[in-house]
C-alpha cells in the first residue's frame, strides 16, 4: 500500500482519488449498520418465534443449522429404542 | 432597514414564474388574494434572469412543480416582505388559459400552501385549535407509547420551535415532530430500538410509515379527512456528539437533554429537552428566534454523510419521483393491462399463480386475477394500487396486495415468508422494477425469487436497457442488464430466455421464439408502447412489438 506522504503531496490527483475511494469505503462501512439492525430484528422477531414450535420439520432445520455452524465436540446421541437382548 | 425599492421592484408574472429586480436577499410571502401560498428568499431561491434591468440583478422564482396544475385563471397576486409586513407588489395576473379564478385548494375545498419542501399541504395557519385536537391527542398517545417502549420523547424541530417561540404550532408548518435521544449509543442498536417502537405503535392501531432506520411517521386523520403526519426522530449521544435524525450532528452534553422538562403548546403541556434553546440552536442555527417561513436546513455535509450512511437508503426515488407521481389524480386512472402481462398470461398454463413485484397501478394483477389466476401485487407505494385493490375486492377476484419495500430487508423477508407458503405452481413478474429500484432492491428481488421459486416457476422481467427515444418514462433509468444477469446467476438463477430489441412478443416464450420487426406507437406514460393494450382479451391477443430499448428476461431456479 502506498503511504508515502511526500509522494502523495507531489501527486494531488492521486491523493484526491484515494480520498474519494476512502470516503466511499467509509460510507460502505456505515451502511452495514442498517443491514445488521434489520437482520437482528428479523432473527429476534421472526425466526425465533417461528422456531418456538413443536413441528418436527422445524426441529430438523434447527439441528441441521446447528451442525452446519459447528461440528466440534461430541455429536448429539439420538435415543435408541430399547434392545430386546439388553 | 431596506427601503421598498431595495427589496423587490419591477415585478412581472407569467406562466414560468415571478421575475423581479432585487439585490437584497430576504424572505417574501406570496399571496393569491388573501390566501398565503408560500414564501421564498429573493436571491437564494431564485435564478438570475437572462434579461437585465439596469445595474440591478433581475431574478426569477419559477413556479414550483406542485403549484403549476393550479395556475389557470386570474388572481390578485401580492408579495409581502415577511419581516416587515411591507407589501411590495399587488397586481391582477392571468395565468394558463385564464378561465375563472385561480384556486389552490384540496378536493374538499381546504386551502393549500407550499411547505419548505415546496409540497402543497394544509398548513397549521388554516386550522383552528378544535381542528388540531386529534393531532394533539395523537401526540399525547404516541408520547405515552414511546415512553412505554423505554425512550424519553420530546417535541422537536418545528414543533419545539413553535412551542418555545409562540406557545403554539408555527403557522407555516404542516407536520408535528417528536424526537428522543436513545440511551443506546450505536447506530445499529438505535435502529433496532426504533423498529421495536414502530411495532409497538402499529400494535396499538396507529398507521405508521418508515422513513429511514431512525425515523418514522405516524399518520393522523383529522375530522375533515386531512392527513397529518407526526414524525418520530431517533437520536443518540456518542463521544460527546449528538446525532438526531434527520439534520443534527453537533457537540452536545447529556445534561442539555436529560432530565426532560416541559413546554406549552396550543394550551397543553408536552415534554421538551432539558435546555430547549440548545437543541433549537443545533437545529436552526443561532438566529432561530427570527421567524423564517422559507427556512432551509444547512446541514454540514459530514453530518448528512453520516446520517445517510447509517440510517438512510430505504426510500429509493420515493420522495423525488413516486410520491409526486402517484399524487396526481390521473396516475391512478390507468386500468389497462400491459403487453408484458398478456405475454406472461399466454406463456403460463392455467392455474399458475402470478406474483407481480413492483405492481404500481395493479392493473396487471387484476388482469390475471379476473382470469382466475391467484394473483399478488407488491409495491412500496400502497396508494398506487389502492383503487385496483378495492376493485378486485368488490368483484371478488383472487387478488392480494402486499405493501412491500425491496430496499428494506425486513420488508423483503416478510413478503418472502408469506409468498413461500403459497402452494402450487407460481411465477413472479417484475415489469420495470429493475430500472426503477436501487442495486439493493434488485438484489432483494433475487433473494425473494430464489426462495419463492425454489420449488419451481419462473421470474419474468422487463426493463429499459437503453434510453427511450421518446424520453425515459417517469422514474425509470436504463439498467445494465448484463450486470443483473451476472448477479442473478450468482444467486443461482439460470436464464431461460433473453430478448432485446425489436422482437414480436406474441410467440415470445421459452418454447416458441420468433422475431419480427415493426414500429410501435407511443403512450407517453407507458414504456411498452403497446397501442393495443386498451382491449382486454383472452387468448393470443393482438400482435404487439417490443421496442428496441426494452429487454425481457425469464429466469429459473431449478
Amino acid at each position: 500500500m502506498e503511504l508515502n506522504p511526500r509522494r502523495l503531496i507531489s501527486s494531488p490527483q492521486r491523493l484526491r482519488e484515494r480520498l474519494d475511494a476512502m470516503e466511499a469505503e467509509i460510507q460502505e462501512c456505515r451502511q452495514l449498520n442498517l443491514r445488521v439492525a434489520e437482520l437482528a430484528d428479523a432473527v429476534a422477531e421472526l425466526l425465533v418465534p417461528l422456531a418456538d414450535s413443536d413441528d418436527p420439520r422445524v426441529a430438523e432445520i434447527i439441528e441441521r443449522y446447528r451442525l452446519g455452524v459447528s461440528t466440534e465436540g461430541p455429536r448429539p446421541v439420538k435415543p435408541t429404542p430399547p434392545s430386546e437382548t439388553a | 432597514m431596506a427601503t421598498p425599492s431595495a427589496v423587490v421592484t419591477d415585478v412581472a408574472v407569467d406562466d414560468n414564474g415571478i421575475s423581479f429586480a432585487a439585490d437584497v436577499d430576504q424572505p417574501v410571502d406570496l399571496f393569491f388574494d388573501d390566501q398565503r401560498i408560500g414564501s421564498f428568499w429573493t436571491v437564494r431561491d431564485t435564478t438570475a434572469s437572462t434579461a437585465t434591468l439596469g445595474a440591478r440583478g433581475r431574478r426569477t422564482w419559477a413556479w414550483p412543480r406542485s403549484l403549476r396544475p393550479h395556475l389557470d385563471g386570474t388572481t390578485e397576486l401580492r408579495l409581502v416582505v415577511h419581516a416587515t409586513g411591507e407589501q411590495v407588489c399587488a397586481q391582477r395576473v392571468t395565468l394558463g388559459d385564464g378561465q375563472g379564478e385561480i384556486s389552490v385548494v384540496d378536493a374538499r375545498g381546504n386551502p393549500l400552501s407550499l411547505d419548505k419542501s415546496q409540497r402543497l399541504v394544509r398548513l397549521f395557519a388554516s386550522r383552528s385549535i378544535e381542528q388540531l385536537t386529534p393531532l394533539l391527542d395523537s401526540m399525547s398517545s404516541v408520547i405515552a407509547a414511546l415512553q412505554e417502549g423505554g425512550v424519553e420523547p420530546f417535541v422537536a424541530y418545528g414543533t419545539l420551535l413553535g412551542a418555545v417561540r409562540e406557545k403554539t404550532f408555527i403557522g407555516h408548518d404542516s407536520d408535528a415532530d417528536l424526537g428522543y435521544v436513545s440511551r443506546r449509543d450505536h447506530p445499529a442498536d438505535v435502529m433496532i430500538e426504533s423498529f421495536a417502537l414502530q411495532r409497538r405503535l402499529t400494535e396499538q392501531g396507529f398507521l405508521v410509515t418508515r422513513y429511514s432506520g431512525a425515523a418514522f411517521k405516524v399518520i393522523v386523520t383529522e375530522p375533515d379527512g386531512t392527513l397529518r403526519g407526526l414524525d418520530v426522530f431517533a437520536g443518540f449521544l456518542r463521544d460527546g456528539e449528538l446525532y438526531l435524525m434527520g439534520e443534527v450532528g453537533t457537540p452536545y452534553r447529556s445534561e442539555w437533554v436529560f432530565p426532560l422538562t416541559e413546554v406549552e403548546l396550543a394550551g397543553r403541556t408536552f415534554p421538551a429537552p432539558a435546555v430547549p434553546e440548545r437543541l433549537l440552536e443545533a437545529m436552526y442555527g443561532p438566529h432561530w428566534r427570527v421567524p423564517d417561513p422559507a427556512f432551509k436546513f444547512e446541514t454540514p455535509i459530514g453530518v448528512t454523510r453520516r446520517l445517510n450512511g447509517w440510517f438512510r437508503g430505504t426510500r429509493h426515488r420515493r420522495e423525488s419521483t413516486w410520491d409526486p407521481y402517484w399524487g396526481q389524480a390521473r396516475a391512478l386512472t390507468k386500468t389497462t393491462p400491459s403487453a408484458f402481462i398478456r405475454w406472461v398470461h399466454r406463456s403460463e398454463p392455467k392455474g399458475t399463480a402470478v406474483v407481480d413485484v413492483g405492481c404500481g397501478y395493479g392493473s396487471d394483477v387484476l388482469f390475471v386475477a379476473r382470469r382466475g389466476r391467484r394473483a399478488y401485487g407488491l409495491d412500496y407505494v400502497p396508494r398506487s394500487y389502492a383503487p385496483m385493490a378495492g376493485r378486485a375486492e368488490k368483484m371478488g377476484f383472487p387478488a392480494t396486495f402486499l405493501p412491500t419495500n425491496l430496499t428494506e430487508l425486513r420488508s423483503t423477508y416478510a413478503a418472502t415468508a408469506e409468498l413461500r407458503s403459497l402452494r402450487g405452481p407460481k411465477v413472479m413478474t417484475a415489469r420495470h422494477l429493475l430500472d426503477s429500484t436501487s442495486t439493493l432492491g434488485r438484489r432483494n428481488l433475487l433473494r425473494m425469487a430464489r426462495t419463492v421459486l425454489a420449488d419451481g416457476g419462473r421470474l419474468y422481467v422487463q426493463a429499459l436497457v437503453a434510453p427511450d427515444p421518446a424520453g425515459d418514462p417517469p422514474g425509470l433509468r436504463p439498467v445494465d442488464i448484463d450486470a443483473f444477469v451476472a448477479e442473478a446467476e450468482r444467486y443461482g438463477a439460470r436464464v431461460v430466455l433473453r430478448r432485446e430489441g425489436r422482437v414480436d412478443d406474441v410467440k415470445l416464450s421459452p418454447d416458441n421464439l420468433s422475431t419480427r420487426p415493426g414500429a410501435p406507437a407511443r403512450n407517453p406514460d407507458d414504456p411498452e408502447a403497446d397501442p393495443s393494450s386498451a382491449a382486454i382479451t383472452d387468448g393470443p391477443g393482438p400482435e404487439t412489438v417490443q421496442p428496441a430499448h426494452l429487454c425481457r428476461l425469464v429466469l429459473q431456479w431449478n
